[in-house]
């Protein structure tokens, strides 16, 4: 914990060395379970990921190199959202790898790591007793509720078809 | 341990001040410190889980003739990684490795982020029709404080239960309560609760509500797929998967609408809990506590005598 405070944060060359290597590994492993699960060529999959993987670090090394205060998470959206627009030279070729990965594939390998890495919380979430278990089932299904109904009612307002 | 999950929050958001650089410097302490990379143990593990997983496939169980609940390889992976970390026998997955799969996890939520972005901008047009849908249902989440705050006081919990009910209580809201309230305070303690149990109940949990609510309730298939982004990313993912399955015609549109909704409950929805949700509920805490709150203690959550009888900031 201590080690949060003392140590500064500085992405060398090192770090990116490190998030390429990852992003490599994870894009392995979803195009492996992407080619079991859906059957997509395992090539194009491949590409896709790569795509996908180089937003990712893109986005990650301007929220750490640009002196604003913004999200990865914004930065990546952005590019991802620029370079699928319709009209723009990339968006045909992105498209068309990026589709042979299927967000489920994607998420089934993010869960993996997340599974793994909630197991650290199971001691506090035993002690933490019924109630607050019920209470956190409950927001979670009003929101859910809540935003789906008001999306709705907006949708059939506005007319859109399903 | 619970403690030292929120140290790390107050310790972060003292030092920077910034909600925001919490994902930032987590995931720099890891990725940076250990070549996460060459934990081979673990990429190899989470191999073998996604493996299985999709070699099993969707599971459908019909509740009755209309009802199905489908279940995807997505929860399988996860609730192994889980079963593996707390299984003795598997002796090569421990708390490194789950320091490291945390840490790694903050990068591979850009993966994730970039593929809804890329749906997104495919179907920008429809963003832009659905503009109204999109923000409004963000009001949406204020339903949690009508229904989910009377409980809360009616199951005891004293100002734990400001924390707990304003919002879904991912990371930025975390944020949010820890900077307001103070690390130690109740309102921070609830928050705490209800982020480790929406951790770890709350993927699988938001998947099954998704998955019955698609067949049960005759909603827009739309209006699932923006709902399905009100939690964190894992949570978006995992409400998408049945509502995909529930609508297969229209992959593309309700990623690029599940992607979008997610980005605004990281972005927009934070304005709407610093300003609308967190004051609301405090105000409906102090006229619905008195009425309904049991007036001696109960159980460890309210820890000081004071706190129900001197607030009103």
């Amino acid at each position: 914990m201590v080690e949060l405070i003392d140590e500064p944060v500085d992405v060398s060359t090192h770090g990116v060395f490190n998030w390429i290597l990852l992003l490599t590994i994870f894009s392995v492993i979803t195009v492996i379970g992407n080619f079991i699960g859906y059957g997509h060529p395992l090539a194009d999959s491949f590409i896709g990921m790569g795509i996908l993987a180089l937003i990712t670090l893109i986005g990650v090394w301007l929220e750490r190199k640009l002196p604003l205060d913004i999200s990865s998470i914004i930065y990546i959206s952005v590019i991802g959202i620029f370079i699928a627009f319709p009209g723009v030279p990339t968006s045909e070729t992105v498209l068309y790898y990026v589709s042979k990965v299927e967000l489920l594939s994607i998420v089934t390998v993010f869960l993996a790591y997340v599974g793994i890495g909630m197991g650290k919380s199971w001691d506090e979430f035993k002690a933490l007793g019924w109630r607050a278990i019920i209470v956190t089932m409950l927001v979670i299904a009003s929101t859910y509720f809540g935003s789906a109904i008001v999306a709705h009612i907006v949708l059939v307002m506005t007319g859109v078809p399903a | 341990m619970f403690i030292h999950v929120g140290w790390e929050w107050v310790i972060i958001s003292d030092e920077t001040n910034q909600v925001n650089h919490i994902y930032r410097e987590k995931t720099d302490k890891r990725i940076l410190k250990k070549n996460p990379w060459k934990d081979y143990r673990l990429h190899a593990t989470v191999l073998l889980l996604v493996v299985v997983a999709e070699l099993i496939g969707p599971i459908k169980i019909p509740l009755s003739e209309s009802v199905e609940v489908s279940i995807m390889p997505l929860l399988y992976a996860m609730v192994l990684g889980l079963i593996f970390y707390l299984a003795k026998p598997i002796f090569w997955i421990g708390r490194k490795q789950a320091r490291i799969a945390e840490g790694a996890m903050m990068l591979f939520i850009g993966v994730l982020i970039a593929k809804l972005a890329v749906s997104s901008g495919q179907s920008i047009h429809l963003i832009f029709e659905m503009g109204p849908a999109l923000l409004l249902q963000e009001l949406g989440h204020l339903a949690t404080l009508l229904i989910a705050l009377p409980v809360a006081i009616l199951l005891g919990f004293k100002r734990e239960a400001i924390g707990m009910t304003n919002s879904i209580g991912r990371e930025p809201e975390v944020g949010i309560v820890v900077d307001k309230y103070g690390f130690n305070s109740p309102e921070s303690r609830g928050v705490f609760a209800l982020f480790i149990i929406g951790t770890i109940i709350g993927t699988v949990f938001i998947s099954f509500l998704a998955s019955l609510s698609t067949s049960l309730l005759p909603l827009h298939p739309y209006a699932f797929a923006m709902a399905s982004g009100v939690g964190s990313a894992s949570m978006n993912a995992a409400a998408l998967g049945p509502t995909l399955a529930a609508f297969p015609a229209l992959e593309t549109n309700i990623e690029a609408f599940a992607g979008f909704s997610n980005l605004l409950s990281f972005s927009f929805s934070l304005y709407i809990v610093i300003f609308i949700a967190l004051p609301l509920t405090e105000k409906l805490y102090y006229i619905l506590e008195p009425k309904l709150g049991r007036n001696h203690k109960k159980g460890s959550d309210s820890t000081d005598d004071d706190m129900a009888s001197n607030g009103g900031n």
